[in-house]
C-alpha cells in the first residue's frame, strides 16, 4: 500500500491515447495470436508435441494477449503508477490462491484429506 | 478552532440542503450522518448478538439444562457469530471510519457520497434479511463457517442458511462498496500536503483493511454463491457423495475467513493509535512500524488460513507451512505492542474511560495472541480445536482485543459526533466492570476447554467437570450485560443533559479536532493545509516541535507570511456538497428484493422470478434517478449553473 | 492559525485530488482487481475439480463436449469489440460524436452476439447430455462460463446506459470519463474470457 509514488498535480487525461491505427495493430496482433493458439490446439491433436510443451506454449501465447489488452486497450502501460498497483497486487493475490490450490489439491483425488 | 469559525467572511459557505426529520436520514450522502447509521444500527444487532449469547450462557449455566432445545441452540451460535462478525463489529469500525476518515485527512465527503449511501443501507436491509429467517422456519443452524456438506438441502432443510447466504452476501456487496470508497477516499481525496506518511494511523489501519477486504470478499461470494448452486440448482461442489470437496469450502472460506480477523481488529489497533498518544500527551513511539508492520499483517492474514484446518489433516508440510507462517504474524503483532508501550513510557498519561481501554486493549490482546501463538503449532491445535480453549482466545481478541479498542474509539470521538461528553464517571464504572466481567466470563473457558469441554454442544453431564468453570462464566456474561447497560444508559442521558463539547476535548493532535463538535456539514470550510503528521499539535504547542518528525525550520508563523497563500486570488470558490437523494435506498430496495427471489427461485419458480424482475425494475428506476442526479451533482454542471 | 494554515477550495473544473487521477477511474481499477479475485477462485475451482471428473464414473470428457469452432468465434467476437471500445473512447475523447455512436452500438451488438452465441453454446450442450448436475465438468464449467456471461450481460447494460447518458447530456465534460471506466470493466471482461478461453477450451 506503500511505497507509490506522490503524484500531486493534475494529470492530463489521454496523453496516453494511440492513433486508431496502433488500436487496429494491436487488434490484428490478438488475432493472430488467437489464431496460432487455435492451430496449435487442432495440430497438437495428432501429439506431435509433448502435452507439456503445449500447454506452456499456449500460456505464454495467452499471456501476450492479456498483456495486449491491459497495456494498450485499457491504457495500463504509462498510465499512474496507483493504477497499477490496485490492479497488479490483487492479480499476485489470485495467483497465490491459483498456485498454492494446485498444491494443496494435488496428491489425492476425491475427498480431500 | 480557528478553521472552522474565521471563513465566514472569505467563502460563500453552501447551502445546506438537508431535508428535515427521517428524510433527511433516508436520503442522505453525508458521510458523517452515514457514519451514525452504521453506529446505531450495527450496535442494534450487536445487542441482538449478545442477547443471544447470554441465552446460551444460561443454557449452559448449569448442567443438563433444557433451557434452550438443541435446534434453538445451534441457531444461537449460529447468529451469535454472524451477527457479531458481520453485523456487529465490522460495521462499528466502519461507522467510526466513515465519520471520521473524511475529517482526518481533510475532506469534505468520501469519494463516492452515494455508493456510501447504497453501502448502509445494504448493510441494514442485508442484517434484517439475516434475521427474516427467524420467522420463516427458523434461523440458520449450520454454524457462522458453515462447513459443509451440513449446509446441504438433506440435513439443512430449512430456508436457514439460504437466508445466511443471501444475507451475507447483501453486507458482502456493501462491504465491497464501502472499502473501494475507503480506498479512493484515502489515496485521492486528502488535504495538499496530507501525504501517506503524514496520515494519522487510524487512516492508515482503515486503507489496508479496505485492500484487505476487496481481496478476501469475492472468495466468499463465490463459495456462498457454489453453496446456493449446490442447495438448489443441483450442482456438487461441496457433495463429497458425487465427487465434490467439503474441505474445499473450508479452505475457500478461511482464504476470507482469516483475513476477516484482520479486517475486525485492525481498525481497532488504528483507533488505539490515535488514543494512545493523546492521552499519554506524547507523539506515537515509531509511526513508520506502526503503519507499515499493519501493512505486514495484513500481508501476512492471506497466507495462514489453513491453521484453521489442521485437524483436517493437510499432511505435514502444509501444517508446517501454515504453522511456521502463523507465528510469523506474531512478529509485526508484537512490534505494534512495543511501540504502544513505548508511547506511553514516560508519557504524562490522563487516564480518562477512552484511555483506560485503549490500556485495557493491549493486555487483554496480548493475552489472546499467546493464546493464539499455542493454536498455531498444528500438535498442540490439534488437541485443543473445536475445543471452549478455542472460544477463550477469540474472545479475547475480538471482545478484549477489537470491542474495546472500538469503546476506546467511542468515548474518545463521541465529543467530536454529538456535541455532548459522555459521563467520565459511569463510563469507568463501565469500564472496570466490563473487564471484570469479561475476564470472568471468557477466562474460566481456557480451563473447561482444556478440561474437554468442547464448543457447540447445547448441554453437559454433571460428572463432566466443568460445571464450576461454566458458572463463573455465565455470572460473568450477565455482569458484561449490564456494563453494557450502563453504556446505554450513559448514551442516551450524555444525548440530552452531557456537558456541551468542545472542538478539542482531549488536546488532540489530528485534524478532526479543528473543527466544531459535532462538525458543521461541509467539514472544512476552507481545506487545511498540512505540514506535519501533528498539525494542531504544531499549531498549539510551536516551541514543543522537537517531536516533530520534520524540522521546524523556517516555518511559516502565519497564513499571510506564507509565499504560497498570498497567491490567492480574492474570489474564492463556493463549496460543492453532494444533493440529498433516494437513489440508493431505492436500488438497495431492488437488490433485496432480487435477493428474496433467489432465495426461494429454487422451490417456487415462477413466483421468485417475477419478484427477482420486480426487485430488478426497481433497481432500474433507482439506477435512472442515481445516473440524472449524479449529472446534475457533478462539479461540472455545478460550476457551469452558479 | 499558524500551523494549519488554509489553501482555498480548488477551482471545481481543475478535480485536483491527492493523486492526481479521477475518483472514478481509480474506483473502477480497484473494482477490477477485486472482480480478479472473483475470477481466480471460479478458475480455481475448476481446476481443483478437473483431475476428479476424470476419475468418476460419470466422467464428461471436455474435449468430446466442447466445440473449438464455435469457442473461436466467440473468442473473437469479445476481442473484436474490445477493438470498437477503445475506438468508441477515441472517437469521443476527440469529439467525434458520430464514430462515437457507430463504434460503442457496435460494442454493444458484439457483446449481444457474445451472448447470444453463448446461449446456443448451453442449450447444444444441454441436449448433449451436460447439465449442472450431470459431473463435476458440468458442475464447475457452467457456473464458471455463466457468471463470466453474466458479466457480459451486465457490460452491455452499461454500455447501453453510458449511451444513452451521453444522448442525453452531450455536452457534460465527464462523457469521455464515463466511456473510459464503462471501458475499463468491458476490456476486464474480455481479459478473463482471454483466460477462460485457454484454460477451459484449449488445455
Amino acid at each position: 500500500m506503500a511505497g507509490h509514488r506522490e503524484e500531486h498535480g493534475s494529470h492530463v487525461h489521454g496523453e496516453h491515447s494511440h492513433s486508431d491505427r496502433f488500436y487496429w495493430l494491436v487488434a490484428g496482433v490478438l488475432a493472430v495470436v488467437t489464431a496460432l493458439e487455435i492451430g496449435l490446439f487442432i495440430i497438437n491433436e495428432q501429439h506431435l508435441i509433448a502435452k507439456w510443451l503445449e500447454v506452456t506454449l499456449l500460456l505464454i501465447l495467452s499471456t501476450i494477449k492479456g498483456a495486449a489488452v491491459v497495456m494498450f486497450f485499457m491504457h495500463l502501460k504509462g498510465d499512474a503508477g496507483i493504477f497499477k498497483f490496485v490492479f497488479l497486487v490483487p492479480l499476485a493475490f489470485a495467483t497465490t490462491l491459483f498456485l498454492s490450490f494446485m498444491v494443496l489439491f494435488s496428491d489425492h483425488v476425491g475427498i480431500a484429506g | 478552532m480557528a478553521i472552522a469559525e474565521r471563513p465566514a467572511e472569505t467563502v460563500s459557505l453552501p447551502r445546506v440542503n438537508v431535508r428535515p426529520g427521517w428524510a433527511g436520514w433516508l436520503s442522505t450522502t453525508d458521510h458523517k450522518r452515514i457514519g451514525i447509521m452504521y453506529l446505531v444500527s450495527a450496535f442494534v444487532f450487536f445487542l441482538i448478538g449478545g442477547i443471544e449469547a447470554l441465552l446460551m450462557r444460561i443454557q449452559l449455566g448449569t448442567p443438563d439444562n433444557t433451557f434452550l432445545t438443541p435446534d434453538v441452540y445451534n441457531q444461537m451460535f449460529t447468529m451469535h457469530g454472524t451477527t457479531m462478525i458481520f453485523l456487529g463489529l465490522m460495521p462499528l469500525n466502519v461507522g467510526l471510519g466513515n465519520y471520521m476518515v473524511p475529517l482526518m485527512i481533510g475532506a469534505r465527503d468520501m469519494a463516492f457520497p452515494r455508493l456510501n449511501a447504497l453501502s448502509i443501507w445494504l448493510f441494514i436491509f442485508g442484517g434484517l434479511m439475516l434475521y427474516v429467517s427467524f420467522f420463516v422456519g427458523g434461523a440458520p443452524n449450520v454454524g457462522w463457517f458453515a462447513y459443509a456438506p451440513l449446509t446441504q438441502k438433506q440435513f439443512s432443510p430449512t430456508a436457514g442458511v439460504d437466508y445466511w447466504i443471501v444475507g451475507i452476501g447483501l453486507t458482502g456487496v456493501a462491504s465491497i462498496a464501502g472499502a473501494l470508497n475507503f480506498i479512493v477516499t484515502i489515496l485521492n481525496m486528502r488535504a495538499p500536503g496530507m501525504t501517506l506518511n503524514r496520515m494519522p494511523l487510524f487512516v492508515w489501519m482503515q486503507l489496508i483493511v479496505a485492500f484487505i477486504l476487496i481481496f478476501a470478499f469475492p472468495v466468499l461470494t463465490v463459495a456462498t454463491i457454489q453453496l446456493l448452486f449446490d442447495r438448489h440448482f443441483g450442482t456438487r461442489f461441496f457433495l463429497p457423495n458425487l465427487g465434490g470437496d467439503a474441505v474445499l469450502w473450508q479452505h475457500l472460506f478461511w482464504f476470507f475467513g482469516h483475513p476477516e480477523v484482520y479486517i475486525l481488529i485492525l481498525p481497532t489497533m488504528g483507533i488505539i493509535s490515535e488514543v494512545l498518544p493523546t492521552f499519554s500527551r506524547k507523539p506515537i513511539f515509531g509511526y513508520a512500524f506502526v503503519a507499515y508492520s499493519g501493512v505486514a499483517i495484513g500481508f501476512l492474514g492471506f497466507l495462514v488460513w489453513a491453521h484453521h484446518m489442521f485437524a483436517v489433516g493437510l499432511g505435514p508440510l502444509a501444517n508446517a507451512f501454515f504453522g511456521a507462517a502463523s507465528f510469523l504474524i506474531a512478529v509485526p503483532t508484537g512490534v505494534k505492542i512495543f511501540n504502544w508501550l513505548a508511547t506511553m513510557w514516560q508519557g504524562s498519561l490522563n487516564l480518562t474511560t477512552s484511555m483506560l481501554y485503549a490500556i485495557s486493549f493491549i493486555g487483554m490482546f496480548v493475552i489472546g495472541g499467546i493464546s493464539g501463538i499455542t493454536l498455531a503449532s498444528p500438535p498442540i491445535n490439534v488437541q485443543q480445536t473445536d475445543s471452549y480453549y478455542v472460544v477463550a482466545h477469540m474472545h479475547y481478541v475480538l471482545f478484549g482485543g477489537a470491542i474495546q479498542g472500538i469503546f476506546a474509539g467511542i468515548f474518545y470521538w463521541f465529543p467530536k459526533m454529538t456535541g455532548r461528553m459522555l459521563d467520565e464517571r459511569l463510563g469507568k464504572w463501565q469500564f472496570w466492570l466490563m473487564l471484570i466481567s469479561f475476564n470472568l466470563t471468557f477466562f474460566p473457558m481456557h480451563l473447561s476447554g482444556n478440561a474437554g469441554m468442547p464448543r457447540r454442544i447445547y448441554t453437559y453431564e454433571a460428572d463432566m467437570g466443568w460445571g464450576l468453570w461454566n458458572l463463573i462464566s455465565t455470572i460473568g456474561s450477565l455482569l458484561l450485560a449490564v456494563a453494557f447497560l450502563i453504556f446505554l444508559w450513559n448514551v442516551l442521558t450524555s444525548l440530552r443533559r452531557g456537558p456541551i463539547a468542545p472542538a478539542d476535548p482531549w488536546d488532540g493532535a489530528t485534524l478532526e479536532w479543528a473543527v466544531s463538535s459535532p462538525p458543521p456539514v461541509y467539514n472544512f470550510a476552507v481545506t487545511p493545509r498540512v505540514r506535519s503528521r501533528r498539525p494542531l499539535w504544531d499549531e498549539k504547542y510551536p516551541h514543543l516541535v522537537n517531536g516533530s518528525h520534520e524540522a521546524p525550520t523556517a516555518r511559516p508563523r502565519s497564513p499571510l507570511h506564507d509565499g504560497f497563500e498570498r497567491e490567492i486570488p480574492a474570489v474564492m470558490e463556493p463549496i460543492h456538497l453532494p444533493s440529498p437523494t433516494y437513489a440508493p435506498l431505492i436500488v438497495s430496495v431492488g437488490i433485496t428484493i432480487l435477493g428474496f427471489g433467489i432465495i426461494y427461485l429454487g422451490d417456487f419458480g415462477l413466483i421468485a422470478a417475477s419478484a427477482m424482475l420486480v426487485g430488478l425494475l426497481i433497481m432500474a428506476a433507482g439506477i435512472f434517478s442515481w445516473v440524472r442526479i449524479s449529472h446534475i451533482d457533478s462539479p461540472h454542471h455545478a460550476h457551469h449553473g452558479v | 492559525m499558524s500551523e494549519s494554515s488554509m489553501t482555498r477550495p480548488r477551482a471545481a473544473a481543475v478535480h485536483h485530488t491527492s493523486l492526481g487521477v479521477d475518483n472514478r477511474k481509480l474506483g473502477v481499477w480497484a473494482f477490477i482487481g477485486s472482480e480478479t479475485l472473483f475470477f481466480a477462485t471460479l478458475i480455481t475451482t475448476y481446476f481443483v475439480f478437473a483431475p476428479v471428473n476424470r476419475m468418476r464414473p460419470d466422467f464428461q470428457d471436455p474435449r468430446k463436449f466442447l466445440d473449438i469452432e464455435l469457442t473461436t468465434v466467440l473468442a473473437s467476437i469479445l476481442l473484436a469489440s474490445s477493438l470498437t471500445m477503445v475506438l468508441a473512447l477515441s472517437a469521443i475523447k476527440r469529439g467525434d460524436r458520430r464514430w462515437f455512436t457507430t463504434w460503442l452500438l457496435a460494442t454493444v451488438g458484439l457483446g449481444l452476439a457474445f451472448i447470444g452465441g453463448q446461449a446456443y453454446e448451453f442449450n447444444h450442450l444441454y441436449h448433449e447430455g451436460l447439465t449442472l448436475s450431470s459431473s463435476l465438468f458440468g458442475t464447475t464449467f457452467f457456473v464458471l462460463t455463466g457468471f463470466h456471461g453474466t458479466h457480459v450481460a451486465i457490460g452491455v447494460i452499461w454500455l447501453l446506459s453510458v449511451f444513452f447518458k451521453v444522448r442525453a447530456y452531450p455536452d457534460s465534460p465527464e462523457n469521455p470519463m464515463d466511456v473510459e471506466i464503462a471501458g475499463l470493466y468491458w476490456h476486464f471482461v474480455d481479459l478473463v474470457w482471454v483466460a477462460i478461453f485457454v484454460l477451459v477450451y484449449l488445455i
